[in-house]
C-alpha cells in the first residue's frame, strides 16, 4: 500500500510544507495529499495520527495552532473511500495565515482513533460530537458520552444508514453533570436550559463554595435539529433557509458563508455588485448581531436602557433587509452565483440613513455604558482567558481577538472584495470580558467604516451570474423561449452539479470563523456538510472561565461570548 | 372621567352573562370583574429556544412595544406567569424541561405555539425535533410564520384575551397520539441488504426463482374485437 500511495505526491504538493514535514517525518504513514481549490488537503494511516497531529501544531515551520475543527464523515458503499468512516480535522496557523486539513479513515469494524484532547482543549467537545453523530471511538478521552442528542437516543443519526426521521423520546433528562462527592456541603446550582439569565438553552452546572464556583460543567444538545441531517436531503439551494438559521442574530452572514462555499466548490465566483452587497448586508448583519450581545448581556447585569437604545438601531436594519428581500430575520437573500434578486433603487441613500442612525445609537450605547463604573467593575478582569487556551480552545472572532490574537479572516484570507476595504482589526490585551465589550465596539465602528466604502464605490451590473447550471435564467427568458424554459426545469429538477471534492469555505461571521466543509459526491445533495460553529468553542471553554470565580461572574461572562443556540447545537 | 364611566364601557357588553347596567349603576359579578383584571395584565413567559425568540425580543422591544397590552412584565419564572409563549424548535432533548416549566406554571395558564417549529416541527422533520408542541402540552393560539411577524403575534395575544374573557382553554395535549417514535421499526440499510442476500440464496438453493419475479402469470385472453362490432 505504501509503495503505492508515495509517489502521488507531485512535487507542486511538496512545495506545501505541511506536506513536505509530514511526508519526511511519516514515510508510508502518509497515505496521500491533494490541492483542491488551493486547500491542502492530507490523509494520513490512523497509526500516525497523533505523531501528525503534533507535528502540525509544534513544528516551528508548519504552527498550526488554531484548533479549527474535527468531524467525522461516513462514505457508505462509496468505493473510492478505503474505509467507512474519515475523521477530519481541520487546524490553522495565524503566524503563517495557513489552513490545512488531516483525513484519516478508520475502519467499520473497528472504529477507534487516539484522542487529540491532550494537543487542543478544543477536542473535548468534537470528538464526543463524532462520537455521537457515528459512533467512533476516541481512546483515552475523558468523558465520551453522548453532546448534542439525549440519552435514551439510540444508534449514530449522522450515519448515512440512519432514517432521517427516527426519533427517540426522552423522559429523563440527565440530573447530574457533575460528579458530586457523597455528603458534601457545597450547593450545587443549575442555571439553564431555561432560566433567566441564560440566552438560550444550554445549561451549566455549578458547584458552590459560598459564592465561589469550586467546579463546572457544561451541557448542550438543547437546539439540536439536524442541520447537518437535514442538509444530506437537500439540494444546495434548499440549505440556504437552513444557514439562515444557524446563528439567527446575524442570518445574512450565514447564507454569505455558505454561498461563498458552494462557490469556491463549483469554481464560479458571483458578480462584483452582488459581492459589494453582501459585503454591505453582512456588516450590517454584524452591527445587529453586536448590538444584541452586547446590549443583552448588560440586561443581565440591570442596565435595560441600551437594550432600548440599540434595538431601535436594529429595528431600522430590519427594516433595510426586508427592503431588499421582504423578510426581516430569516432573509434566505443569496443566492448560489449570487443574490436572489437586486436591491431597490434607493438601496445606497436607504443604506446611508439606516448606518447615520444605528452609529448614533452606538455612540449612545458607548456612552452609557463604555465608562460607566458599574458596568466596567463587574466586567474588568472577569474570565479572563490566555492566548494559548484561546487557540487550544479554537476560540474565534471578537472572543479570540480579545484574548490579544490578532486574525480576521476579512483581512488574512480576503473574500467578497474585503482586500479593497480599508479597516483595522481590533485587539484586546488582557482577555477579559471587557476586552470582549471593547472589541465589539471597535468592530462596530470599523463595519460602519467598511459600508460607507463600500457605498461609495457600489458597482453596477447583475446580481446573479449568467451561468444556466448554477443560476435560474430570468423570469421573462423563461416565459419567452424554450431554452430558458429548459435550463430553468432542469436546474429546478436537477438541482446544481458540483464536482467531486470537498471544500471548507470560511467567512468571519459575527461570532467569529464561520466554516463549511463540504464533501461532494457529483450529484446534487451534499454528501456532507459541517459547519465550524465559531460560538461552539467559545462555550465549551465556559466551564474553565468560571472557576474559582463569583457566581454572578457567570452571568457577565456568558454574554460576552455570545451563544446562539442554533449555531452552537445546529 | 371616574372609574366607574370606564368600567361601563367594559362590562355592558353582550359577551359578558351576567352583566348589567344603566344610569350610573353597574352591577356585575366577581368572574366578570376578574377576567378583565386577569385579560389587562398577562404575564408572560417566554420561553424562546431558537430564532423565534428573537423576534420575541422585536415585540417586547420599543417599537412593537407589547406593553400596549398590557402583557410587558415578562417573567422569566413559570411560577410567576399565566401565559407561556413558547418560541422556537423545541428538540427531544428539551421536551422534558418544557414540560416541567409548563406544569410549574399556576392555573389558569395558556399557550401560545409561535412559529411553525413550535406548532409541527416546521421545516426540522428529523431525528431530534419534536413535531410540534401540542404532543406534550395543549396549546391556545398556533401563530404560523418562521417566525412569525410581530404582528401576527400582537393578533395572538388579542386572541388570548379573549379566550380569557370568554373562559376558553385548551383542555389536553392536541397531538399527544402522534407521539410513536419510541426507537422501534428502525432500520439498517445493510443489515435489509444482507437479509435479502441470504433470503436470495436460500430460495436459489430450494430452487425457487426470486420474490419478485412472477412466475404464474397467465397468457393474456384473447379478445375477439369481432364480437364487439354489433
Ligand atoms: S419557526 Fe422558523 S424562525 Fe421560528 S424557531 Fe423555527 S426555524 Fe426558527
Amino acid at each position: 500500500m505504501a509503495s503505492a500511495a508515495l509517489p502521488a505526491l507531485s512535487p507542486a504538493l511538496l512545495e506545501q510544507p505541511a506536506v513536505r514535514v509530514l511526508s519526511e517525518a511519516l514515510g508510508e504513514n502518509l497515505l496521500g495529499a491533494s490541492d483542491f481549490r488551493g486547500e491542502v488537503a492530507i490523509t494520513v494511516d490512523r497509526k500516525a495520527w497523533l505523531k501528525a497531529v503534533s507535528l502540525l501544531k509544534d513544528h516551528p515551520e508548519l504552527d498550526y495552532k488554531l484548533f479549527l475543527d474535527l468531524c467525522g464523515v461516513d462514505f457508505l458503499d462509496r468505493e473510492e473511500e478505503p474505509e467507512r468512516f474519515v475523521v477530519v480535522l481541520h487546524l490553522y496557523s495565524v503566524s503563517k495565515k495557513r489552513h490545512v486539513r488531516l483525513r484519516t479513515p478508520v475502519p467499520e469494524a473497528d472504529p477507534k482513533l487516539p484522542t487529540l484532547v491532550p494537543l487542543f482543549k478544543g477536542a473535548n467537545w468534537f470528538e464526543r460530537e463524532a462520537w455521537d453523530m457515528y459512533g467512533i471511538v476516541f481512546e483515552g478521552h475523558p468523558n465520551l458520552i453522548r453532546l448534542l442528542t439525549h440519552d435514551a437516543f439510540v444508534g449514530h443519526p449522522l450515519r448515512k444508514d440512519y432514517p432521517q426521521g427516527q426519533r427517540h423520546v426522552l423522559k429523563e433528562p440527565r440530573k447530574w453533570l457533575l460528579d458530586v462527592p457523597h455528603g458534601s456541603e457545597h450547593v450545587v446550582i443549575n442555571l439553564g436550559p431555561s432560566h433567566p439569565a441564560m440566552h438560550g438553552c444550554f445549561r451549566v452546572q455549578a458547584l458552590l463554595d459560598g459564592e465561589i464556583v469550586k467546579d463546572a460543567e457544561a451541557e448542550i444538545g438543547y437546539m439540536h435539529r439536524n442541520f447537518e441531517k437535514m442538509v444530506e436531503a437537500r439540494t444546495y439551494w434548499q440549505v440556504i433557509p437552513y444557514t439562515d438559521r444557524l446563528n439567527y442574530c446575524s442570518s445574512f452572514m450565514n447564507g454569505h458563508g455558505w454561498a461563498l462555499a458552494v462557490e469556491k466548490l463549483l469554481g464560479v465566483p458571483a458578480p462584483p455588485r452582488a459581492e459589494a452587497v453582501r459585503v454591505i448586508l453582512s456588516e450590517f448583519s454584524r452591527i445587529m448581531d453586536h448590538f444584541v450581545c452586547i446590549s443583552t448581556n448588560v440586561v443581565d447585569l440591570g442596565a435595560i436602557t441600551p437594550f432600548f437604545v440599540v434595538f431601535r438601531g436594529r429595528e431600522k436594519i430590519y427594516e433595510l433587509l426586508e427592503s431588499c428581500c421582504g423578510a426581516r430575520l430569516t432573509v434566505s437573500y443569496v443566492r448560489i452565483g449570487g443574490l436572489a434578486q437586486d436591491v431597490p433603487e434607493d438601496f445606497v441613500a436607504r443604506c446611508r440613513e439606516t448606518l447615520d442612525f444605528v452609529m448614533d445609537a452606538a455612540k449612545q450605547m458607548d456612552e452609557l455604558l463604555t465608562r460607566n463604573v458599574i458596568f466596567t467593575r463587574r466586567f474588568r478582569d472577569i474570565g479572563v482567558m490566555s492566548k494559548e487556551d484561546a487557540l487550544s480552545y479554537g476560540w474565534a472572532g471578537p472572543a479570540l481577538r480579545g484574548s490579544g490574537v490578532e486574525t480576521d479572516v476579512r483581512r488574512d484570507a480576503p473574500y467578497s472584495g474585503y482586500d479593497q476595504y480599508d479597516f483595522d482589526v481590533p485587539v484586546g490585551t488582557t482577555g477579559d470580558c471587557y476586552d470582549r465589550y471593547l472589541v465589539r465596539m471597535e468592530e462596530i465602528r470599523q463595519s460602519a467604516r467598511i459600508i460607507r466604502q463600500a457605498l461609495d464605490k457600489l458597482p453596477g451590473g447583475p446580481v446573479i451570474v449568467d451561468d444556466r447550471k448554477v443560476a435560474l435564467p430570468p423570469k421573462s427568458e423563461v416565459y419567452g423561449n424554450i431554452e430558458s424554459l429548459m435550463n430553468h426545469f432542469k436546474l429546478v429538477y436537477d438541482g446544481i452539479l458540483p464536482p467531486k471534492g470537498e471544500v471548507y469555505g470560511k467567512t468571519e461571521g459575527a461570532n467569529g470563523e464561520l466554516g463549511y466543509y463540504v464533501v461532494s459526491d457529483g450529484s446534487k445533495h451534499p454528501w456532507r456538510v459541517k459547519v465550524r460553529p465559531p460560538c461552539y468553542n467559545n462555550y465549551q471553554a465556559y466551564p474553565q472561565l468560571l472557576k474559582g470565580g463569583q457566581i454572578a461572574d457567570a452571568i457577565a461572562i456568558i454574554g460576552g461570548l455570545n451563544v446562539i443556540a442554533g449555531e452552537l447545537d445546529r | 372621567m371616574g372609574v366607574l364611566d370606564l368600567l361601563k364601557g367594559k362590562f355592558v357588553d353582550p359577551t359578558y352573562a351576567g352583566v348589567h347596567g344603566g344610569g350610573d349603576i353597574i352591577t356585575t359579578t366577581v368572574d366578570a370583574v376578574v377576567k378583565w383584571g386577569r385579560k389587562s395584565s398577562i404575564w408572560p413567559m417566554p420561553f424562546g429556544t431558537a430564532c423565534c425568540a428573537i423576534e420575541f425580543m422585536a415585540l417586547t422591544g420599543s417599537h412593537y412595544d407589547l406593553a400596549r397590552f398590557g402583557a410587558e412584565v415578562l417573567r422569566f419564572s413559570p411560577r410567576q406567569s399565566d401565559l407561556m409563549f413558547v418560541a422556537g424548535t423545541i428538540p427531544d432533548k428539551l421536551g422534558p424541561v418544557l414540560k416541567t416549566i409548563y406544569d410549574q406554571m399556576p392555573e389558569p395558564k395558556w399557550v401560545i405555539s409561535m412559529g411553525v417549529c413550535a406548532s409541527s416541527g416546521g421545516f426540522y422533520r428529523s431525528y431530534h425535533v419534536m413535531q410540534g408542541i401540542d404532543e406534550l402540552i395543549p396549546v391556545d393560539v398556533y401563530v404560523p410564520g418562521c417566525p412569525p411577524s410581530p404582528e401576527g403575534l400582537v393578533a395572538a395575544v388579542m386572541k388570548i384575551q379573549e379566550k380569557i374573557q370568554t373562559s376558553q382553554q385548551a383542555g389536553a395535549p392536541q397531538g399527544a397520539h402522534r407521539v410513536g417514535a419510541n426507537g422501534e421499526g428502525m432500520y439498517d440499510r445493510r443489515a435489509r441488504r444482507a437479509e435479502w442476500a441470504k433470503d436470495d440464496a436460500e430460495r436459489r438453493a430450494a430452487g425457487l426463482p426470486p420474490r419478485g419475479v412472477l412466475t404464474d402469470l397467465k397468457p393474456e385472453p384473447e379478445i375477439d374485437h369481432g364480437a364487439h362490432h354489433g
